[in-house]
């Protein structure tokens, strides 16, 4: 299922609740937890930074194929950034040494089985995979 | 996501419910300011009903966790789901803020 959204400026809860009503995302409580968590950082990121002022377009793509791997992909022709080339944040850091904020696409990367980036045609391309059969 | 703050024999309580996500975590910020004003904060933060924390609600803990140490006191988050508990560890929270 292929869904486009323009402009995108404060749609980040519009692209969440694409791909959670997409029929493709599975019902069960535990994955989509891990779903919503992770689109919703990766549509922050976006929503907020691919285009100066928010006037661009955000290509959602979802597919599950047979082995039961859910593929959740963005396109959108903003700003060329690889979110993946940030380094970890140091989870080790104590309290004091802890940056505000920074965790959004680590947690994306936490919680998915993998996640790529190709720049491409002009357009970021983000893609996000999770077993749904696990 | 529904905030409730109770104050009792020198402690406050606070009921956390529903979800915490970008569309008000804001909200959520200015709920919890009056926490970040106590003088001698010693906080329990009921975690029960909360479904879901994205990281803009992990950076207001964050920031009431240093705040509440700034000011000497203590904060204890309780009851936490399964699910959300993850997001806490994943992230080293576990290990800064003290869940029970």
């Amino acid at each position: 299922m292929t869904t486009r959204i323009v402009p995108i400026a404060g749609k980040t809860a519009e692209i969440i609740e694409t791909v959670m009503s997409s029929p493709d995302v599975p019902q069960d409580e535990t994955l989509r937890f891990k779903i919503r968590l992770s689109v919703e950082e990766i549509a922050e990121n976006i929503v907020n930074y691919a285009y100066n002022n928010g006037n661009g377009f955000v290509e959602i793509t979802t597919t599950l194929d047979e082995a039961g791997m859910l593929t959740i992909s963005f396109k959108d022709a903003g700003v060329p950034f690889n979110p993946l080339e940030k380094e970890d944040p140091d989870i080790t850091l104590s309290l004091d040494e802890r940056p505000v904020g920074g965790l959004g696409i680590f947690i994306c990367k936490k919680m998915m089985d993998s996640v790529s980036y190709v720049f491409e045609d002009g357009c970021n391309n983000f893609t996000m995979k999770i077993n749904t059969r696990k | 996501m529904e905030v409730i703050i109770k104050q009792e024999d020198g402690k406050t309580y606070v009921k956390l419910s529903g979800r915490l996500d970008t569309t008000n975590a804001s909200a959520f910020q200015t709920d919890i300011e009056p926490l970040f004003a106590l003088e001698d904060p010693d906080i329990e933060l009921d975690c029960a009903d909360m479904e879901y924390t994205s990281s803009q609600g992990l950076r207001a803990f964050l920031m009431l966790q240093k705040s509440v140490t700034s000011h000497g006191g203590k904060l204890v988050m309780t009851n936490m789901k399964p699910q959300v508990r993850e997001v806490f560890d994943i992230t080293g929270f576990s290990t800064i803020i003290n869940i029970k």
